[in-house]
């Protein structure tokens, strides 16, 4: 059930994937209730491009507040463009919401005959904790079995970007991605591993300098199959 | 240079503006040291309120902290929904103020002073070889985007019969990097501070950081690193003390 609502939240631009994502076998613990995501999707506001413009004055009054309430003098020289700068970053790094998986996949899905992994790995990620708005980063690992069709490759790379600039939460990334390859390719099995440092934990509060978050999804035959999974987690392990 | 004419220019204006971010530009008057380290600057800083500006830094108290906490988390509820987010969903609620407490630990730097930290742990000690302590961990924020820097600290210092604890220098970084920062800046504000406090025969500092806001953003180029470093004393005359201390940072 928890998937569920992973799907649903902050997947501003997925609500159109979730809402014609049916049972598939081996996929059943994610059945959605389509009814209760379209009620969900109507709710939220998607941000599209030119819409960034003008909200740039409001971001920018936040971040004036934001420097003046920590002490600093807005006024010198240093300090002058910050709240644009700021706010021009903060829409960047959280551009996935105006992008679609559709715009990226649509025309690199071809027929293939081929049956075995394929895994693209060390997909460079940064993305922002949704709790304290401080970055985390890492690399992805993505491997599908492909079933008759074979997605462009960097396309694996695009629909890491397009989840991970957003506010994120690093399960419901992980979750995210699978379940958008899944979608797009009814591949045979999906496998994603992320592995990440968050600087919340490294820059403040517990402070451990070398921890990483770990977190995978592995949908369909890697879910059931210990070999496959076997040899994905095998080629995707540095050295 | 503008950074000299604009500090002369505020000086006469506003004592407390003397300090941008707690900097002092590091013309300092040490003895047995030729005036004006930096390269030909024939103008003086007055050492009064050159060495009253370091011990003076602080501008944030606890109190201060308490009460701007409200209106810093109202401004990131205001950046969460202009950023097309809801506020109000589960993982969002109380991102506001967590975001804001964040923001002030990153910036707590301007709650503490370097007096407070060093006064007890000054000693005499008859050693006049290198100390050095290397790889500090380092965490700021870059004061341009308002996105973390983070990197690693190499301090070295000539003693002239005093010597500083060693977590004291880790301490110095801590202070002037928990702030928004350049980082040419807080080489410079780290190597002053030790050479104020302890009046060695010469400091060395290096900087080694990557910069969110290009690996991120911008530009993006995950490797790239930034290195920054102020030699003063004697490591800036002598090349083969700076040679020592780079190659002891190095191995």
């Amino acid at each position: 059930m928890e998937y569920q609502k992973a799907a649903e939240l902050n997947g501003l631009c997925n609500g159109k994937i979730v809402t014609e994502y049916l049972c598939r076998n081996g996929f059943s613990e994610l059945s959605v209730d389509t009814k209760k995501v379209a009620v969900q999707h109507k709710n939220e506001t998607s941000r599209k491009e030119a819409e960034d413009e003008s909200r740039l004055p409001a971001l920018e009054a936040a971040y004036t507040t934001i420097l003046r309430g920590l002490g600093e003098n807005t006024d010198r020289q240093g300090l002058l463009k910050t709240p644009l700068r700021a706010a021009k970053a903060m829409q960047f790094l959280t551009k996935g919401y105006h992008e679609t998986i559709y715009d990226v996949l649509n025309d690199a899905i071809f027929d293939e005959d081929h049956e075995e992994l394929v895994i693209v790995k060390d997909i460079d990620m940064f993305s922002l904790c949704e709790h304290h708005l401080v970055p985390f980063f890492g690399k992805v690992h993505i491997g599908y079995l492909p079933s008759k069709k074979v997605v462009g490759l960097s396309k694996l790379a695009r629909i890491v970007e397009i989840y991970s600039r957003r506010l994120q939460v690093q399960e419901r990334l992980t979750k995210q991605i699978a379940m958008a390859i899944s979608e797009a390719l009814q591949p045979v099995g999906v496998a994603v591993v992320i592995e990440a440092a968050h600087m919340c934990m490294v820059m403040r509060g517990v402070q451990k300098m070398n921890s990483r978050t770990v977190t995978s999804a592995m949908l369909g035959v890697f879910r059931e199959d210990p070999k496959a999974r076997e040899e994905f987690l095998a080629l995707t392990k540095s050295a | 240079m503008e950074r000299p004419k604009q500090k002369q220019v505020s000086q006469s204006e506003n004592e407390t503006d003397a300090a941008i971010n707690g900097h002092f530009d590091g013309r300092v008057k040490m003895p047995g040291w030729r005036a004006g380290g930096a390269a030909g600057d024939p103008s003086t800083v007055p050492s009064s309120s050159v060495m009253e500006s370091w011990r003076e830094e602080r501008t944030r108290s606890l109190e201060d902290n308490e009460m701007s906490l409200p209106s810093i988390a109202a401004a990131y509820t205001t950046i969460l929904r202009g950023l097309g987010e809801d506020p109000q969903r589960q993982g969002l609620l109380k991102t506001p103020w967590r975001a804001a407490t964040a923001m002030q630990f990153f910036t707590k730097g301007y709650q503490e002073k370097i007096i407070d930290v060093l006064n007890d742990a000054i000693f005499d000690e008859d050693h006049d070889e290198m100390v050095i302590v290397k790889d500090i961990d380092m965490f700021s924020m870059c004061e341009h985007h308002l996105v973390p820097i983070f990197g690693r600290v190499h301090i070295g210092y000539l003693p002239n019969k005093r010597v500083l604890g060693l977590s004291k220098l880790a301490r110095i970084v801590e202070i002037y990097s928990r702030r928004l920062q350049v980082q040419e800046r807080l080489t410079k504000q780290i190597a002053v501070a030790i050479t104020e406090a302890l009046q060695p025969a010469g400091v060395g500092v290096v900087v080694e950081a990557t910069h969110m806001c290009m690996v991120m953003r911008g530009v993006q180029k995950m490797n790239s690193k930034t290195v920054t470093s102020t030699m003063l004393g004697v490591f800036r005359e002598d090349p083969k003390t700076r040679d020592e201390f780079l190659t002891l940072i190095r191995s």
